[in-house]
């Protein structure tokens, strides 16, 4: 069949309008957006817009001091809660010394967090801080974002005062993130900034790399607010001894993709299988990898869950017994 | 000209793609695209030349020791004084070579002043600027890289201040006492210091100093800050009530502090002399110890100072202008 003339002009039309309309409005992307720097007036512009943030935010940062060690973190509340990475606070409940820029202390303990993705929390106990950093939500940071990095590397110095260091985006996956910011120790538990001064990671590690620093993503603190604040540090430790199913997943905007299941193993038992949709662990809502292993970790083997997952659009809700993990050989 | 158009065509389809494929969603930021990827440094067109034209590698026996800057047309070069030392070449952006002396050198701020030895030419010079340094973090700098036509991109990354001297240490603790004349009690030896590795122990009683007698905790302390890492000194120590002498070799301050043990590892070669400077301004700029001596610039080419030793990974100093220009002032009135 031959198309009539009439249908091919209208596919002409169809196919060439849009591009009449974004040429004629002339869109304008900021230089912080766009791929590559084109001028050094791009260059100052995106340097201006950091130097702004980093006047507003630099008051919210925090060296933490132990007496094992100095590391950084980052006041989010009025409240005092700071987050900082899980190797900074080491356990729960523990006294640590919080030194603001001006060089003012403050007595702080050490609430919860994850091994898993490094995150901790700590709250000040004994003071009101005037300053508090905004944090991003969830997806607001992508690959090749200009972003800053703030910490204490070498530990606290008055007179040197804060560290930046200017960097991109340069992975992003799950509970980690990696900047070209440099990082030394003392750095760990510091706020990574984007370019309009919202953290959107925490410090983690330091690369052999110099240009591919770790840091810890703002969604998984997200994901595990009410456990990191109120509940535990959740340890390797922890995860050996406690409950096991046995998927590997991976995380999507609908809940978290089931990539394998392993034999033998209760999730096997329960008929899970490989492109099923994991939504809820009783009840709770599943939007990161790392929430699942604490949800299923942070109980016992023999307890009994009730795990929600969709497969082919279907809605299915099965009682799963938690197994023990095979202790690595 | 049919030709022509379609060659047109297939370069622009070539482009297109290209940015598309810059557009899109990447796993990893591709390397060319990241600060020091090579891109970004592009876009500064004739400020990167003006910025090699003026910067200079200095060499002993074939091997690349300090970066320096023409500051003169005459063809003086100023470096970094204690990373340059026995300089006998200095290499061009364009790979020329030509043999150097050194003509002056100062002790405070740690620079050196060279001079092109040759045939008479008039040389490009660098453009001082006076960076404001109350509104300076943040600010854009560059320097040169390792390789030939190399530009490096960071910011000022601190607050400019004065770096104290650190003086040597002997990594123990001794009892604070203002009068003994039975020697000072060492409380404390912390492990893997130079103490430890020269074998002092605790209860050990210094009593003298290369000779000196010791009589107060202040004189003691006051002595060290005196000397620098490295130097070798002789104690003698009262050890259970036999006097002995311990040749000790100092340490750094920081050693003997797991954090900074490891910082200093993860770091690679530092410069050998990073304290005692009248004041500097800090970059986190990716620069290599050999590449202290060097000029920083703005992004259009300007002078801000000249890099005066790389402290760790994320931190190099730099001494700013208004701290050479006095030195510089007067050691070309001395050789002119």
């Amino acid at each position: 069949m031959r198309a009539s003339p009439y249908l091919v002009a209208r596919l002409l039309l169809l196919s060439f309008l849009p591009i009449f309309v974004v040429e004629s409005k002339e869109v304008k992307i900021p230089p912080w957006n766009s791929v590559l720097p084109h001028s050094i007036n791009d260059l100052e512009a995106i340097q201006s817009r950091i130097q702004n943030s980093f006047y507003n935010v630099k008051k919210s940062v925090v060296s933490v001091v132990a007496e094992d060690g100095a590391g950084s973190g980052v006041v989010v509340s009025p409240e005092g809660l700071i987050l900082t990475a899980a190797h900074v606070i080491g356990e729960s409940g523990r006294e640590m010394k919080v030194i603001f820029d001006d060089g003012s202390q403050a007595q702080a303990v050490s609430l919860g967090g994850s091994e898993l993705s490094d995150a901790g929390m700590l709250k000040v106990i004994d003071a009101v801080p005037e300053f508090f950093a905004p944090i991003a939500l969830s997806s607001q940071s992508a690959v090749g974002d200009w972003c800053f990095a703030l910490g204490h590397p070498n530990g606290f110095d008055l007179s040197r005062g804060l560290v930046l260091r200017v960097g991109r985006v340069i992975r992003k996956k799950e509970e980690t993130m990696q900047t070209d910011c440099r990082l030394l120790g003392g750095d760990s538990g510091g706020p990574l900034f984007s370019i309009d001064g919202e953290v959107i990671g925490i410090h983690s590690r330091i690369s052999q790399d110099p240009e591919a620093n770790f840091h810890t993503t703002i969604e998984s603190f997200h994901s595990n607010w009410d456990y990191f604040m109120n509940e535990d540090l959740h340890t390797f430790q922890a995860m050996q001894r406690g409950g096991f199913l046995g998927v590997y997943c991976e995380e999507s905007t609908d809940g978290l993709l089931v990539l394998e299941v392993v034999p033998d193993t209760p999730a096997e038992k329960a008929g899970l299988q490989h492109g099923d949709l994991l939504t809820h662990l009783d009840g709770n809502l599943l939007d990161s990898r790392e929430k699942l292993t604490i949800l299923v970790s942070s109980q016992s083997p023999g307890s009994k869950i009730v795990l929600d997952y969709s497969r082919e659009s279907r809605d299915v809700s099965v009682r799963v017994e938690l197994g023990k993990r095979n202790s690595p050989e | 000209m049919k030709f022509h158009l379609s060659s047109c065509f297939l370069l622009s389809g070539f482009t297109c793609f290209l940015l598309g494929d810059l557009n899109e969603k990447h796993d990893s930021l591709p390397s060319e695209l990241r600060i020091n990827g090579g891109s970004i440094t592009k876009i500064l067109g004739k400020y990167k030349d003006e910025i090699l034209q003026s910067s200079v590698k200095l060499f002993r026996n074939d091997k690349l020791i300090a970066q320096g800057i023409l500051v003169d047309s005459a063809g003086y070069i100023l470096s970094k004084a204690s990373s340059s030392v026995g300089a006998r070449t200095m290499r061009t952006f364009n790979n020329q070579s030509f043999p150097i002396r050194i003509r002056k050198r100062d002790e405070r701020t740690d620079l050196a002043l060279w001079q092109v030895l040759g045939p008479p030419k008039i040389w490009e010079t660098v453009q001082w600027v006076d960076l404001n340094q109350s509104t300076a973090l943040g600010t854009w700098s560059t320097a040169t890289g390792r390789a030939m036509s190399e530009i490096k991109l960071g910011v000022i990354s601190a607050n400019p201040r004065i770096i104290l001297r650190e003086g040597g240490v002997m990594g123990v603790l001794l009892e604070d006492l203002n009068i003994s004349t039975s020697g000072i009690p060492i409380t404390e030896v912390l492990p893997h210091s130079s103490g430890d590795r020269a074998g002092l122990i605790i209860g050990d009683r210094i009593l003298k100093v290369d000779g000196r007698a010791m009589q107060s905790t202040d004189q003691i302390n006051q002595l060290m800050h005196n000397k620098d890492p490295g130097d070798l000194l002789t104690l003698r120590v009262n050890r259970k009530g036999k006097e002995v002498d311990i040749r000790i070799t100092l340490g750094h301050r920081s050693v003997g502090f797991d954090l900074f043990n490891r910082n200093l590892l993860m770091s690679g070669p530092v410069s050998k002399r990073r304290d005692h400077f009248p004041f500097v301004i800090q970059n986190d700029l990716p620069l290599e110890k050999e590449m202290m001596g060097g000029g920083l610039f703005s992004l259009k080419g300007e002078c801000l100072g000249i890099n005066i030793a790389r402290v760790d990974r994320v931190s190099n100093y730099t001494l700013p202008y208004p701290i050479i220009l006095p030195v510089l002032n007067t050691w070309l009135r001395e050789l002119r």
